[in-house]
């Protein structure tokens, strides 16, 4: 869980707590759909996904997101948080194990605000790319 | 292809009321089991007021509102073809149980754009929500690309 955090506890590569999702299961991808509304088909119906040719159901982009949401705010806590950008670059299928990483890239005072930036990432069990991502956050200072 | 002529267009703005319940649900349907998402004592305790919005849950109103599906007829826009190519928040403000959420969505722009697996339009769309106090609290990117 995310405690207090405060500016001059985290530097830069310091590296985001792993965090390791799944596998995911079709009863999590109905469960996804009906909390946010998304039951596109592909991702509900194992059939769709076979007749439109990509061999199968896929999990919504947004889970994965999700996922990255839970690690980022496990490791800064929500309230901190300003910016939280992703692009979906894989496809992740059933079964498949998602693992979220992430690293401080930048730390600076500007504008009387103590800013970090950094980079997260969702990787499939073969190493391949699901998510890359950043994120900002401005923190309070220990004083 | 996406209908070029909607480029800068805003859409009627359309409001969500942010239920705990469904707050709850979705964290849940992640999976995640951090305290400050699930319960209010906790939350309260880490200096929030409530439970605040998980940071994926911008998701919620854009469908459960039907703005997308309205979008994406409205650009005439293949759907069978619609790939999410990224998604983008800016935290303004927390939203909590209770507010009342109005989003007001803005096609920035339609690009296309070749590569390997042919030509695609990527249609870039904003959305400021305010709450019931007229404070901005959140602003939403999202690329949706188009396959042809």
């Amino acid at each position: 869980m995310a405690k207090e955090l405060y500016f001059q506890d985290i530097n830069v590569k310091d590296q985001m707590p792993i965090l390791v999702k799944g596998p995911v299961e079709h009863m999590q991808l109905v469960k996804y759909a009906g909390a946010s509304g998304d039951f596109n088909p592909l991702h509900v119906d194992p059939e769709v996904g076979k007749a439109v040719g990509i061999g199968g159901q896929i999990a919504h982009g947004m889970l994965v997101m999700g996922f990255v949401g839970q690690a980022l705010a496990g490791w800064i806590p929500k309230k901190y948080l300003r910016k939280f950008n992703v692009r979906f670059v894989g496809m992740t299928r059933l079964d498949e194990t998602v693992t979220v990483t992430g690293k401080l890239t930048d730390k600076k005072q500007e504008g009387g605000n103590n800013i970090i930036r950094g980079e997260v990432f969702a990787r499939d069990q073969k190493e391949e790319l699901l998510i890359a991502g950043s994120f900002e956050a401005h923190l309070p200072e220990k004083k | 292809m996406a209908d070029r002529s909607k480029i800068n267009h805003e859409f009627p703005p359309f409001t969500y009321e942010v239920e705990r319940g469904k707050m709850r649900e979705l964290v849940q349907a992640i999976g995640d089991d951090n305290p400050i998402f699930l319960d209010r004592e906790a939350a309260i305790k880490e200096g929030y007021k409530d439970i605040p919005a998980f940071p994926t849950f911008a998701t919620l109103p854009m469908n459960w509102s039907n703005m997308l599906l309205n979008i994406i007829t409205d650009l005439k826009i293949n759907f069978a073809m619609v790939l999410h190519g990224e998604e983008g928040y800016e935290y303004l403000q927390e939203i909590y149980p209770g507010d009342v959420l109005t989003g007001k969505l803005r096609v920035v722009s339609i690009d296309e754009k070749s590569g390997r697996s042919g030509s695609m339009d990527l249609v870039k769309l904003e959305t400021i929500y305010t709450n019931q106090r007229n404070e901005p609290v959140l602003k939403a990117n999202a690329l949706i690309v188009e396959r042809k």
